[in-house]
């Protein structure tokens, strides 16, 4: 029961793999010679690694994974010394064990520095499993191999140097394997490694001995970390490590009010852009380190004192988005025709100034700012305190100060556009059915949602069932075939005789729990009222259920997946359509009922990066009242905040999602908008874990989606790419490649 | 024993899905039955004031999700029980059959410090159900097990017709109390918590 159970302990592996991977790292490190120079050599340490062992490993001819090859394989290597092995590390993408990669972790010194390097093994170790893959059950097709091929080369950590990492979360999960996450310094985090044979302790120890590995004061399983040489540097890494504990969250200076408002009018600058994406990228060089840490802590405190930024921030973020077309249907009406925002930097504070009034206490600093000083003097000052408006060439718009106002919409002084209607649908597609801009399509539906009269066939494309670039015709093709596939999925459980029943443990109790759930499920909807089975459309849910825990058989049925098919079902009201839809949503979505949870995990601990982005304070409380695992957002994450509005508002929130439009994540910035507007009662009440909890399940039914909606946009976009940096890769909903973009040949 | 600081009684009800854990708990708390709940997601509690002896302690009564899948949670929401109740359907062998796991998945995640005695309560629900015809699990067989798990007691009750539910929770409430007291006890000194031990009969002696 529980965890994360069975396999992988005794997986073997024939050979190591080809050194063809991609280099995960790559962009945090694009600037610095220096680094980029230990880093090639180190890859060259690391192929140098695989020749040996590949020799080793053909003599050995099969290699059991699980002796310890410790002993054997560190050791001085010319000019590199590998200081520490492990293997049977690996990354669990998806829940069931033969998605697991597997590979081995090691610590390569040279000279100074320190490398982590991760090697999935070969596919031929991974074949050589196929045995067992049957025997659990589980078919697995060509495109499935080859995506685990594709996901071993996206997982390969190829020689990172430990300048790179910012810090290592040790898990010790009650049940399973301890992993860790590693989080860059360019806020990029790799996914857990699983330590299937344990090893971490090691691991740590290893570093420690080689680098500046610090425990994080806040939070004991985490380990900062800093192999910065310079000593002056270096004791002011330290000196921030130490300053936390000093600041605690009720700290006069987190509390006060935040002085800082916008009031002058801010020069459009035509290379604004160009100023912002050199900040970005400049900051990568070894003695901006330390500054970019700090700017980075207090980057989050400015996010939270700007709160939100309205037009502005949508202008700069719309800018790193890289958009240049504007949705001009007179809807938008924050936009103007020539909007020239300001760039981000204008809005912050020079690093000079943060750190003046870092010391001080007070907070005020620049995220992003270290190439680009000159714009100090445009730039507000923390003195500036008491208006509440700021005027720019784009307009004047609001400040939202986070502590002072818990409601952050008050910035969007719009509603949000009608929905778009069947007469604008057919305006987006061509003469033969092909949606012509589907990114413009997103972008409606992002902002206005869909008139219930068009959902029913505009859901099949954002839920990846229908292909935007198909024509009518391929669809109707589509339609009849996948209505076969259904019946023959269908027909594969409902013959079961029962005879047959009696004999088949697994068919009996999927079935029942799907019954189980599915006359409790919206029976308050017309569409599915009544008392037990009585309504046809329940039996619907009820083999759409069934029939789809045969489909994935390793996934099964889970609950919560009623809840998600309810509304799909009841717009789409045909049941293989409703399956394939269905179907297309739990690509994304299964990994949230994966039996390790691992999805809604990586979801959570997301989300409590965003919070600690976006309102650092409440991060703060959070912590304080030990609530950072953020289960009480269980339920909203898990099935979509279907439980939290009433039916009409799940199904306009659900089309905004599905759009994938400003984010993939966007549910989570959702959560974060939620916890914002309520930050003050949940800090004032000193809620735990308990009351906090109860209190989130009681928000149920009493959350204006509209607000909530522009609340999160507003996050998003202010965000921006510091958010998505909160978000590890492969963070469901998210897919990792594009396989599962649609269903035709 | 002196006034005590604590007298919040946390409470877990575990057990399959869809045997009336949601519905037991409201039909204690706010004396209410509908066929309409949803599958719980996630946890969420009810708390009652309740006089034990002559004590007034609030219960917080935990209702958790009842698919196995979702246990890994277990760690955040087991924490500090003072007693955990397990639900099975008497219709259902299946339910009956999963409460030792149950009770033993709960004994790991909320590693009390005494699990040996650390005290549950089962309860058999939906005894209503047609009548009774359609039971399968006899409550000879039920006892067996409970004795067989150091007398825990055990309870028939129907949250439907409300039947037996206050008796079981006030069991309760006095099981977790007893806990408590136990737990206040033993931390302090090593004062002998063994005399308390192996006399529960199999049912309440409330």
């Amino acid at each position: 029961m529980g965890g994360g159970g069975g396999g992988g302990d005794n997986e073997t592996y024939a050979s190591m793999e080809e050194a063809n991977a991609v280099d995960y790292s790559a962009p945090s490190r694009q600037q610095d010679s220096s680094y980029s120079v230990a880093s090639t050599s180190a890859v060259q340490v690391e192929e140098e690694l695989y020749k040996k062992e590949r020799m080793t490993l053909l003599q050995e001819n099969s290699v059991d994974s699980t002796r310890a090859t410790d002993a054997q394989s560190s050791g001085v290597l010319d000019d590199y010394e590998v200081v520490y092995v492990k293997d049977n590390v690996s990354v669990h993408p998806t829940q069931n064990a033969l998605g697991r990669i597997s590979g081995r972790l090691r610590l390569i010194k040279q000279g100074p520095s320190l490398f982590m390097t991760w090697i999935p093994y070969s596919h031929g170790g991974l074949s050589r499993q196929g045995s067992n893959v049957v025997v659990k059950g589980g078919l697995r097709n060509r495109m499935g191999s080859r995506a685990a091929e594709r996901d071993r080369n996206l997982y390969t950590i190829r020689a990172v140097s430990l300048s790179e990492m910012r810090s290592i979360r040790r898990h010790t999960p009650p049940f399973g394997w301890q992993y860790i996450i590693i989080v860059l310094t360019s806020g990029l985090a790799f996914p857990p490694l699983y330590f299937h044979n344990g090893g971490v302790k090691e691991f740590l120890a290893t570093i420690r001995n080689h680098a500046l590995l610090v425990r994080s004061a806040e939070d004991a399983n985490v380990y900062l970390v800093n192999d910065i040489q310079d000593p002056l540097q270096r004791s002011l890494t330290s000196l921030e490590l130490t300053e936390q504990p000093a600041q605690p969250a009720s700290a006069p200076s987190q509390e006060a009010p935040w002085p800082v408002i916008l009031k002058q009018e801010v020069p459009a600058a035509a290379e604004n852009d160009v100023k912002r994406e050199g900040s970005l990228k400049q900051d990568s060089r070894a003695d901006s380190l330390r500054k970019r840490d700090h700017a980075r802590d207090l980057s989050m405190n400015v996010l939270e004192k700007f709160s939100l930024v309205t037009k502005f921030a949508r202008e700069t973020t719309a800018q790193i988005f890289g958009e240049s077309r504007m949705y001009l249907d007179g809807l938008d009406m924050d936009r103007g025709p020539a909007p020239r925002p300001p760039s981000d930097a204008e809005v912050l504070i020079s690093g000079k100034e943060a750190q003046a009034s870092f010391n001080k206490g007070e907070d005020s600093s620049s995220g992003l700012k270290s190439a680009d000083e000159e714009v100090v003097d445009d730039n507000l000052s923390a003195d500036d305190e008491g208006d509440d408006q700021a005027a720019t060439n784009v307009g004047t718009f609001e400040l939202v100060d986070g502590t002072q106002d818990d409601s952050p919409s008050l910035v969007w002084g719009r509603a949000r556009p009608p929905p778009l209607g069947s007469e604008e649908w057919r305006s987006f597609l061509d003469s033969e059915g092909r949606v012509m801009d589907p990114k413009a399509l997103r972008k409606r539906i992002f902002h206005g949602g869909i008139e219930p009269e068009v959902r029913h066939v505009v859901w099949k494309f954002l839920l990846g069932y229908f292909q935007f670039d198909s024509t009518y015709a391929e669809r109707e093709y589509l339609i009849a075939k996948k209505k076969e596939e259904y019946e023959v999925l269908k027909a594969q459980w409902q013959t079961v005789s029962p005879e047959q029943a009696k004999r088949f443990a697994k068919y009996r109790e999927r079935k029942h729990r799907v019954e189980k759930d599915v006359v409790r499920t919206d029976r308050t909807l017309p569409y599915y009222a009544g008392e037990g089975d009585d309504n046809a459309n329940i039996s619907v849910l009820r083999d759409i259920l069934v029939t789809y825990s045969f489909y994935n058989f390793d996934l099964g049925y889970c609950q919560g997946m009623s809840d998600l098919l309810s509304p799909i079902l009841y717009v789409v009201d045909n049941e293989s359509e409703a399956f394939w839809c269905f179907a297309a949503l739990m690509e994304h979505l299964a990994p949230n009922f994966h039996r390790d949870q691992n999805g809604m995990h990586s979801q959570l601990l997301a989300l409590s990066k965003l919070v600690q982005l976006l309102d650092r304070p409440l991060h703060d409380y959070f912590k304080q009242v030990d609530c950072l695992n953020y289960f009480f957002c269980f339920r909203w994450i898990l099935i979509q905040f279907k439980r939290e509005f009433d039916y009409e508002n799940v199904l306009k929130l659900w089309e905004v999602l599905w759009t994938n439009y400003l984010s993939e994540h966007f549910h989570l910035y959702m959560c974060v908008a939620l916890l914002k507007r309520h930050r003050r009662r949940i800090m004032d009440e000193q809620m735990e874990f308990d009351t906090l909890l109860k209190f989130i399940n009681e928000l149920s039914g009493h959350i204006n989606l509209e607000s909530t909606l522009r609340d999160a946009e507003a996050l998003c976009l202010h965000a921006g790419e510091r958010g998505a940096g909160c978000i590890p890769p492969g963070t469901p909903p998210s897919i990792p490649d594009e396989e599962a973009g649609g269903w035709s040949d | 024993m002196s006034a005590r600081k604590r007298t919040l009684l946390k409470v877990i009800i575990l057990g399959d899905s869809g045997v009336g854990k949601t519905s037991l708990m409201n039909q204690y708390v706010n004396k209410k039955f509908t066929a309409q709940y949803k599958a719980t997601i996630g946890a969420d509690f009810l708390t009652k004031e309740v006089q034990v002896d002559d004590r007034l302690v609030t219960m917080q009564i935990w209702d958790t999700a009842g698919q196995e899948r979702f246990q890994s949670l277990g760690v955040a929401f087991y924490r500090g029980a003072d007693c955990c109740v397990l639900v099975y359907d008497v219709n259902v062998m299946r339910s009956f059959d999963n409460l030792e796991n149950w009770r033993e998945e709960f004994l790991i995640q909320a590693s009390p410090h005494d699990p040996e005695n650390f005290p549950f309560v089962v309860l058999g629900n939906k005894v209503d159900v047609d009548g009774g015809n359609s039971r399968v699990v006899s409550e000879k067989k039920a006892k067996a097990w409970c004795t067989a798990h150091g007398n825990i007691p055990y309870f028939e009750t129907s949250a439907k017709e409300d039947y037996n539910v206050d008796a079981a929770f006030q069991c309760i409430a006095k099981n977790a109390l007893k806990n408590e007291t136990e737990e206040e006890i033993y931390l302090p000194d090593t004062i002998d918590v063994a005399q308390n031990r192996p006399t529960k009969s199999s049912a309440c002696e409330c």
